[in-house]
């Protein structure tokens, strides 16, 4: 099993089926934060932290718009499956020990945020003799680049005074969100022989 | 490579050397991982010590807590590894970050070990140095690992590694990238932020102590190596001639050499540190220097020593 995308195509690009496979995955991902975020944010902004939730949004629809137009797409019959089990594990795991059913709610949109801002580094599978100028291949890094700045918001909240009290089951939430992740994550890979484990 | 287990966390570690030979313990610094310490480490293993070099909790290929990582936690993992290694003389070597670790672990475990060497270490952040730490946390955050590691890499070596390791720094970059993650960096920048000072504890460590530091080390400088000094009763300073911060991994030979020699003079019974501050050879097998005596340590140019004011002879009060 390889540990970095590839055998590259002749020109050094990324082979188009893992290009689509791949970029389906980060589209799900993060298309599912910009919905909770939209959810979350209120139509009028009332508190400078709602000023950050919103900040995010547009980068998580800013992702998203770089992964359509920079992937080579090609038809991939397994996304129908693949696709519809990505977005159960996305659905809302409320972490009721936090308190009411919107903090609940927030608490695990936050931990679902490090997990995919943490967990996922597509740039760390390129193969250093990728072209460096191909779209998709900056995308990635562009990607995981922003994922270091996005994830500030969530660790902030994560590691907040408001959930001091109820630290450990905070900290038990991320950690099952990082490990539903992963598991997505390297099985995805895994179906293109790529491994990371 | 074995794993240990520590309040079930994994962590990755290397054994290397004779197994019948005193220990040596090394603890890693912030973005460095095992394969950093190879040439410190076979200096060691040379001189007949076996050496367990480790990758800190959040580091490496050890488990990177998602949002806490304790000093504590790092304490423990260096108990477990100690613990592993059974009876027999054992010294452990941190630098910067792991010096820390190695002062902290000092202080809470103080009949384990038989020696300790804090190398571009520190027991408490000065405002200088808690805004390079503030700067480099930025730099992490807005910049990602590698804007961190391009700023570590001036602070840590001289102008003649640079020039000289031209060719391999983007790789040792792109490494260090791969195998570390920016929230774990993150966590473990901090709880070094945060840390409390141990100074007021240093005096309780009672094992000889002997702290190495670099002569033009900007990032730990020398009066923070000097505290360690003063508190520490059983302690030695060297100064490395013309090192800079990382001088484990730029002049890891005569690192190596000096710590192991340490080692072997605390095992003889011959090491006396009273507190004494010494120059350090310029190559392996050379001889330490007392620093001149009557001269300012902590200067870098020749300043005397004033000499203490006299004491005024009171008359006794009139009754």
């Amino acid at each position: 099993m390889n540990v970095v995308l590839g055998p590259l195509e002749k020109d050094g690009r990324i082979p188009p089926h893992q290009q689509t496979r791949i970029a389906s995955f980060l589209v799900s991902a993060h298309a599912a934060q910009a919905r909770q975020l939209a959810t979350a944010m209120p139509l009028r902004i009332r508190y400078a932290w709602q000023l950050e939730l919103h900040s995010q949004y547009c980068r998580e629809l800013e992702i998203i718009s770089l992964l359509t137009r920079s992937t080579t797409w090609v038809p991939d019959p397994q996304l129908f499956f693949l696709m519809w089990q990505w977005e159960m594990a996305w659905q809302p795991q409320p972490v009721h020990a936090a308190g009411d059913h919107h903090e609940a709610l927030l608490v695990d949109m936050a931990a679902l945020g490090h997990a995919v801002h943490a967990g996922i580094r597509p740039a760390a599978l390129l193969p250093e003799s990728v072209d460096p100028t191909d779209p998709f291949v900056v995308a990635m890094r562009r990607i995981e680049f922003e994922s270091g700045r996005l994830i500030q918001a969530q660790i902030l909240f994560l590691k907040g005074p408001q959930l001091v009290a109820v630290r450990d089951d905070v900290a038990a939430a991320v950690e099952r969100r990082h490990a539903q992740v992963r598991e997505l994550w390297t099985a995805m890979l895994k179906g293109m022989n790529v491994g990371i484990e | 490579m074995p794993w240990l287990e520590s309040r079930s966390r994994r962590i990755n570690y290397e054994l290397t050397g004779p197994d019948d030979g005193p220990a040596c313990i090394l603890v890693n610094g912030l973005t460095q991982y095992i394969k950093l310490w190879m040439p410190f480490r076979d200096g060691l293993v040379a001189r007949g010590f076996r050496v367990v070099s480790y990758d800190m909790l959040g580091q490496g290929q050890s488990d990177k807590p998602r949002l806490f990582i304790d000093q504590s936690d790092q304490v423990e993992v260096l108990r477990a590894l100690i613990d592993t290694m059974g009876p027999r003389p054992i010294f452990v070597g941190g630098i910067s970050f792991g010096g820390v670790i190695a002062l902290r672990y000092a202080i809470e475990h103080p009949d384990t070990i038989a020696g300790l060497v804090p190398m571009s270490s520190f027991a408490e952040i000065p405002p200088q140095l808690m805004r390079l730490g503030v700067a480099m946390r930025t730099a992490l955050v807005l910049g990602g690992t590698k804007y961190l590691q391009d700023l570590l890499f001036p602070m840590n070596f001289s102008n003649a590694w640079l020039e000289a390791k031209a060719d391999i720094i983007d790789l040792a970059t792109y490494r260090g990238w791969l195998i570390n993650d920016v929230y774990a960096l993150q966590n473990l920048m901090e709880s070094f932020l945060e840390f409390e000072p141990l100074t007021a504890k240093l005096s309780s460590i009672k094992v000889p102590t002997f702290i190495m530091t670099g002569e033009f080390d900007f990032l730990t400088p020398r009066p923070l190596q000097d505290s360690l000094r003063t508190h520490i009763p059983d302690s030695a300073m060297v100064i490395i001639p013309r090192a800079y911060h990382a001088f484990t991994l730029e002049k890891a030979e005569l690192a190596a050499y000096l710590m192991a020699r340490f080692a072997e003079d605390v095992m003889a019974g011959r090491f006396q540190g009273k507190k004494s501050v010494w120059i350090g050879p310029e190559e392996v097998g050379g001889e330490l220097t007392p620093f001149p005596e009557g001269f300012d340590h902590l200067r870098s140019i020749p300043v005397r020593i004033k000499a203490p004011e006299p004491a005024i002879q009171r008359e006794p009060a009139a009754s």
